[in-house]
C-alpha cells in the first residue's frame, strides 16, 4: 500500500543524533476549523467539568482517597468495578468501529496528544509567529527580541501545562478544595507530584514531542492498519489527477504543457506535522489530521483548479469504484458495539444501589442466652449507592426462629454512605447445632427493590 | 516575477528535510511508553480490588502506605518500573538476536 515508505532504516551513526525539528506551516480551511472546534469542545469539557457542582458535590469525580467514583448521579464503588472494565471493551469497539468506518478520525481531531499539541503550537504562534518566522526565529542568534520571544512562550506553556495537571489531579480529589490549597501553596505532598508530574508530560508531549509520539510511540498508529479495508476513508492525493507535477504558470493550460494539476509547491509537505509527503501514498506516520487537505484546497483556490487534489476519500473511490459504507465488517463491529451499549445501560439501571458486607464479631463464636436460645453477633456494612437517603431493615432467614436484633430498627444511609452496626442473630437452642449456613438481607423501606441478600455461617454448639 | 507560482520554497528548503528521532530515543521511548501504558492499567485493576491502606503484612499498613494516595503513587511507581525493566530485556532480545544473523561487515543496515 505505502509504496517505498518502508522502516525507517537504522543508521549507526544516526544513535546519538541531534533530533530534527518540524515546523509545521499553519492552515487556514474546512478541516483545520473543524479541529479547532473539536479542540476547544474537548478541552473545555476536560477544564470545566470537574469545576461543575451536581447536587451538592463535584460532578466528575474520581474520588480516590475515598475510593468511590461520582458521574454526575451516580456513585461507584470499586465493587462495581465491572462497569468500568465494561466500559473500557466498549471503548476499545468503538475504536475499531470508527478506524473501519473513517480511519484515523481519532487521531486527527481527538485524541489528547493532538488536542494538546493544537493548543501549544497556537501558543507557539502568538509569541513566535508563523512558520517561516519561526525558523528564521531559531537560526538566528539570541537578540533581546529572541530572548523575550522564547522566555514568554516557555512561561505561557509551563503556566497552562501546571493548570493542566491540576485539573488532571482535580479528577481524582475535590478541586476547590484543591484550588484553594494550590493558592494557599499548601497542597499534599502527593497532590503536588501529581500536579507537576501531569504538567510535565503535558508540556514535553505537546511542547516538545509533538506528532513524534505518533510516529514512535503510539501502539493505535501501527495497528490501526489491520482495521482498515479498502472502502476506509482515507486521506490520499489522487495521482491520476497530479501527475505529471510539475510547476507552471497561473495561466498556463496544463493539459497542454502535459502537466497533471499537482504545481508541486510542497505546501503539502509543509503542512504536515509529522513531516512526510503524503504524495507517496498511505503511510502509517499520516494521523489524518487534513492539514495537507487544507493546504492544497487553498492553493487549488489559487490555482484556479477545483478542490480536493488532495481529499477524504477511500481506496475505492480513488480506483474509479464506489465507496462502500456498509459492509459486512461494519455490520459485525456496530452489532457487537450495540449490544455492549444497550447491555450496560440496561445493567446499570438494574442495579441494585445497595451493598451489603458481612462479618463475624470475631470475640465470641456464639452465646447462649438466658431462655435456652443461641446467638451470634455480625458486623453489618450497609453501603448506600443511590444519590438519596433511604431508610434500611436487616432481616435474617434460613433457620427455623431465626431473627435478628439491631439497636435501632431502621438504619438510614446517606448518599454515598458506608453504615456499619452489630446485628445479633438469634435461633432457638433446638435449630442450632455446628455450623450452618443463614441468609441476612437488607432492604430499602422506602423503596422495597433496592434489596440485597447475603450469606453466612452461624454457628451453635 | 518567475514564472512559476508557488509559494516561497525558500523558507522551506533551508529548513531540515530528513526529520525524526535518534535510535537512543527511540529505544528510550519504546522502553518506557508501553511500560509506562502498561502500568496505568495494572495499577487501575489492582487498586480496584485492593485498597492500600489495607495492604501490607502485619494488621497495620508499613508508614509510607498509610496514607492511600502514596500507596496509589508507589503502586503506579512499581510496576512501570518493573514494566520498563521487561520493555528493556525484550529491545535487548531482539537487538542482540538481530546483530548476530549478519556478519558484522555486511551490516549497513537491518534485515527487517
Ligand atoms: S497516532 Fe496515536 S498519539 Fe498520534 S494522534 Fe493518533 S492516536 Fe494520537
Ligand atoms: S499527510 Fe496530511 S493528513 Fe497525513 S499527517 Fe500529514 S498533513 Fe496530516
Amino acid at each position: 500500500m505505502s509504496g517505498p515508505a518502508g522502516p525507517v532504516a537504522a543508521e549507526p551513526t544516526s544513535l546519538y543524533a541531534a533530533q530534527q525539528k518540524i515546523y509545521p506551516r499553519e492552515v487556514d480551511g474546512r478541516f483545520d476549523r473543524l479541529r479547532r472546534l473539536a479542540v476547544w469542545l474537548l478541552l473545555g469539557l476536560f477544564y470545566l467539568l470537574p469545576w461543575l457542582p451536581w447536587a451538592g458535590r463535584q460532578s466528575v469525580l474520581f474520588d480516590l482517597p475515598a475510593r468511590k467514583f461520582y458521574v454526575f448521579g451516580l456513585v461507584f464503588w470499586p465493587q462495581d468495578f465491572f462497569y468500568l472494565t465494561w466500559l473500557l471493551v466498549i471503548a476499545g469497539v468503538s475504536l475499531f468501529f470508527c478506524t473501519a468506518l473513517a480511519g484515523r478520525l481519532w487521531c486527527g481531531y481527538a485524541c489528547p496528544q493532538t488536542v494538546w499539541t493544537e493548543v501549544f503550537l497556537r501558543v507557539e504562534y502568538w509569541f513566535e509567529g508563523d512558520r517561516h518566522r519561526r525558523i528564521r526565529l531559531d537560526r538566528g542568534p539570541w537578540t533581546r527580541g529572541k530572548i523575550l520571544r522564547k522566555a514568554g512562550k516557555h512561561t505561557a506553556w509551563i503556566v497552562l501545562a501546571l493548570w493542566t495537571g491540576l485539573t488532571f489531579v482535580g479528577f481524582f480529589t475535590p478541586i476547590r478544595q484543591l484550588g484553594a490549597e494550590v493558592l494557599a501553596l499548601a497542597t499534599g505532598p502527593w497532590e503536588s507530584f501529581w500536579i507537576l508530574f501531569y504538567g510535565a508530560a503535558t508540556w514535553g508531549n505537546a511542547g516538545f514531542l509533538r506528532e513524534q509520539v505518533c510516529v514512535y510511540m503510539c501502539p493505535y498508529a501501527r495497528f490501526q492498519s489491520a482495521m482498515f479495508d479498502r472502502d476506509t476513508l482515507i486521506i490520499a492525493y489522487d495521482p491520476a489527477r497530479g501527475e505529471p507535477r510539475g510547476s507552471r504558470a497561473r495561466r498556463a493550460d496544463p493539459r497542454a504543457a502535459g502537466l497533471g494539476d499537482c504545481i508541486d509547491c510542497r505546501a503539502c509537505v509543509q503542512a504536515c506535522p509529522t513531516g512526510i509527503d503524503i504524495r507517496n501514498g498511505l503511510q502509517y506516520e499520516c494521523i489524518a489530521c487534513a492539514a495537507c487537505v487544507d493546504a492544497c484546497d487553498s492553493v487549488m483556490d489559487r490555482m484556479g483548479y477545483a478542490r480536493g487534489l488532495i481529499r477524504y476519500t477511500s481506496q475505492q473511490a480513488l480506483e474509479g469504484r464506489g465507496t462502500h459504507v456498509i459492509r459486512p465488517r461494519m455490520l459485525v463491529y456496530g452489532a457487537l458495539l450495540g449490544l455492549l451499549i444497550a447491555g450496560f445501560f440496561v445493567s446499570l439501571a438494574l442495579r441494585t444501589p445497595v451493598g451489603l458486607d458481612l462479618m463475624r464479631d470475631r470475640n465470641a463464636l456464639y452465646r447462649t442466652l438466658p431462655g435456652g436460645r443461641i446467638e451470634n453477633v455480625y458486623l453489618v456494612r450497609i453501603v448506600n449507592k443511590d444519590t438519596r437517603r433511604h431508610r434500611y431493615v436487616l432481616q435474617a432467614a434460613g433457620l427455623p426462629g431465626i431473627v435478628l436484633d439491631t439497636d435501632a430498627r431502621e438504619h438510614v444511609v446517606g448518599p454515598g454512605d458506608v453504615y456499619s452496626v452489630a446485628a445479633r442473630v438469634r435461633v432457638p437452642a433446638a435449630a442450632a447445632h455446628g455450623s450452618q449456613l443463614i441468609r441476612v438481607q437488607v432492604r430499602a423501606v422506602d423503596e422495597p427493590r433496592f434489596a440485597v441478600e447475603r450469606e453466612a455461617r452461624f454457628l451453635g454448639p | 516575477m518567475p514564472p512559476t507560482e508557488s509559494p516561497p520554497r525558500s523558507a522551506d528548503d533551508d529548513a531540515p528535510a530528513a526529520v525524526g528521532w535518534s535510535q537512543l530515543a527511540q529505544d528510550v521511548a519504546v522502553t518506557l511508553w508501553p511500560a509506562f501504558l502498561a502500568a496505568a492499567v495494572a495499577t487501575m485493576f489492582f487498586f480496584a480490588f485492593f485498597d492500600p491502606s489495607l495492604l501490607g503484612a502485619g494488621a497495620v499498613p508499613p508508614r509510607w502506605l498509610q496514607s492511600r494516595m502514596a500507596g496509589y503513587a508507589v503502586g503506579f511507581f512499581f510496576f512501570w518500573s518493573i514494566g520498563t525493566l521487561s520493555s528493556a530485556l525484550t529491545l535487548y532480545l531482539v537487538r542482540t538476536a538481530h546483530q548476530r544473523q549478519a556478519p558484522p561487515a555486511a551490516r549497513t543496515r537491518g534485515p527487517m
